[in-house]
């Protein structure tokens, strides 16, 4: 069998778990249509009337399952996924793998697609087939200006990470901090830092010193691996601040740096270091708190 | 709480949207239309329906109303046959998407034969997708091309509850009703109605399959005429219930045949995602907040 196909049963035994019998009995009709048809009217239209069977919930996965799931695809997170979302996957792995065919159908679905239908294709873009190719279409669906479908591409997506070159990678990840979406929701943030992104996420930080307003706390968990004196005088100007969430995020950018003669200035917080040596102040937990009380 | 059901909101401004919402506009229905200057290439229709389907939907949703529209060729563009054939092929892709409440606006310009063709064509897809159909009425020769729409409805077979034929006025009113058809008035200065007359026409002839709306586009229109004439009836006397019908309800039960309207999609709204309106996204930027204003308080003819 295919491998995308039988892949795609996968997604259907997701879909198996909670949704109704109606609906699983739909979606099996129109997989069947799209697989024996040669024309692609037979995807475009379930494609599209899924909405009508399937749900915006998030799907709930059991463990076990998303692990078996990221055997075949490492670093899937489904449970960011709606129902819906699994169930326009499934019928897009129904389509034949004829690379020509293929991109023909799929580019016109990506163009033609609504909001919901636009994320759930980017989401999918880690189990399509034909990858390297589309590359393309990932870093052009990130000029997006609606957040729905840019959180698709860029946050808990391993597609970026994997194949996005430096440069788009630091686009993406500046788009976000101008957006402020949640960093700590793209995949291999911290293994992909590079100076050329540190220094473009600095000068955003001085632009908007300049124009008085905050700057994003998580911003700073980009320059870890490269503080010198320079950025040193950018975290001793966040501690300066009375903001108890942007201190933290300094601390924690200090404590996280090889940088030896910055570690001078964390002695002042011993109790955010303890938090830190706990576990508790995290990266994440930072930047979920930014986007629960500043965003 | 009002709803719009016949608005172009891409010619709109984020004013208007901040007017409307804080007017009590919960929702709006954009039908396809032609933007004011012919299309050349198929390619320009393809983007302006997933405008519609994309980011006008979004970016109503950050002003807390929600959108729907309707997906077809109007009659206008019709007569360029080579590219209406080419619209016909696209529009499959669009009409099963959520939100598209209906097909339209569809019906007669210059009633051409062209126009003809393709109105009976797109009459066929939308008794194969069941969906209303909203018929866009001729400006000139008004009353025989808001006829001759009926005519060629019942022709293909629809049912008059599932069609909404609209910019109505006193000489087309009467017959559309009594055929059993929904009544759609754009309040539109100078062209069409005024809100005065409206008044009248719903004292004339009750609330029953009327719907006001303001048809708001890229000319001198008000997108505030379906709230300002909803007021107006109010002061001339028209009971509540009447006002709710004609600015509400009519369009809330005509368009949501489609299976595709609900009111539970604004009465249950998630609150306006300040994450997305502040900064996933961009219809305000670096932190605008938004600005409410007033305009003049009624439509004139």
């Amino acid at each position: 069998m295919d491998k995308g196909i039988e892949n795609s049963n996968m997604f259907y035994q997701l879909l198996a778990e909670s949704c109704e019998e109606k609906s699983l009995k739909w979606i099996q009709i129109q997989a069947e249509k799209i697989e024996n048809s040669t024309e692609p009217n037979a995807l475009f239209l379930a494609f599209s009337q899924a909405s009508r069977y399937f749900k915006k919930e998030t799907c709930s996965p059991s463990s076990t399952f998303e692990a078996k799931l990221q055997t075949q695809y490492a670093n899937l997170e489904v449970s960011y996924w709606t129902l819906l979302q699994i169930a326009r996957t499934y019928l897009v792995l129904k389509l034949p793998f004829e690379k020509e065919k293929w991109f023909k159908t799929i580019n016109q679905l990506f163009e033609t697609g609504d909001l919901y239908e636009q994320q759930a294709l980017f989401a999918a873009l880690p189990v399509l087939p034909f990858q390297k190719e589309l590359i393309p279409r990932a870093i052009d669906g990130l000029r997006t200006n609606i957040s729905l479908v840019f959180d698709a591409i860029a946050l808990n997506n391993p597609f970026p990470a994997t194949y996005f070159p430096e440069a788009n990678w630091n686009q993406m990840v500046l788009k976000a901090i101008f957006m402020q979406r949640p960093l700590y929701r793209i995949q291999k943030l911290e293994s992909r830092r590079n100076l050329a992104l540190a220094d473009i996420a600095r000068d955003f930080a001085h632009e908007r010193w300049a124009a008085g307003r905050d700057v994003m706390p998580e911003l700073w968990r980009l320059i870890v691996p490269f503080v010198n004196e320079s950025f040193q005088k950018d975290l001793e100007k966040v501690l300066a601040t009375d903001d108890l969430l942007q201190v933290k995020a300094a601390v924690l950018a200090i404590q996280e740096s090889d940088f030896l003669p910055a570690k001078t200035l964390i002695e002042k917080y011993p109790e955010i270091v303890k938090g830190i040596q706990k576990g508790e102040v995290t990266w994440e937990s930072i930047g979920s708190e930014f986007q629960r009380t500043r965003v | 709480m009002y709803i719009d059901p016949h608005i172009h909101v891409v010619s709109r401004t984020t004013d208007d949207y901040e007017a409307m919402r804080k007017a009590g506009i919960v929702a709006i229905i954009e039908p396809a239309f032609w933007l004011g200057q012919p299309r050349t290439e198929v390619g320009s229709f393809k983007d302006y329906f997933s405008t519609l389907v994309g980011w006008e939907r979004f970016r109503a949703s950050q002003f807390g109303i929600v959108h729907y529209c309707t997906m077809g060729l109007n009659s206008k563009e019709a007569n360029n046959i080579p590219l209406a054939e080419q619209v016909m092929e696209l529009l499959p892709l669009y009409v099963g998407k959520e939100g598209v409440v209906a097909i339209g606006e569809i019906g007669y310009d210059d009633q051409t034969e062209a126009e003809d063709r393709f109105y009976r064509l797109q009459l066929e897809l939308a008794k194969e997708v069941n969906l209303p159909v909203l018929i866009h009425t001729p400006h000139r020769d008004k009353r025989k091309g808001t006829i001759r729409s009926m005519d060629v409805a019942e022709e293909h077979g629809l049912d008059p509850k599932m069609v909404i034929v609209d910019h109505n006025n006193e000489e087309t009113v009467k017959e559309v009703l009594y055929r059993g058809y929904y009544a759609g008035f754009t309040i539109y200065p100078h062209t069409k109605m005024g809100s005065e007359r409206m008044v009248e026409i719903v004292k004339q002839y009750g609330p029953e399959r009327i719907i006001v709306n303001s048809a708001a586009d890229w000319g001198i229109s008000d997108p505030l005429a379906v709230p300002k004439t909803a007021d107006l009836m109010r002061k001339s006397g028209i009971p509540e219930e009447h006002v709710r019908l004609t600015t509400y309800q009519n369009a809330l039960t005509a368009f949501g045949q489609s299976g595709q309207m609900d009111e539970q999609d604004w009465l249950n709204a998630p609150p306006l995602d300040q994450t997305k309106k502040m900064s996933g996204n961009s219809v305000l930027r670096g932190g605008q907040t938004p600005r409410v204003e007033g305009s003049s308080d009624f439509v004139e003819n």
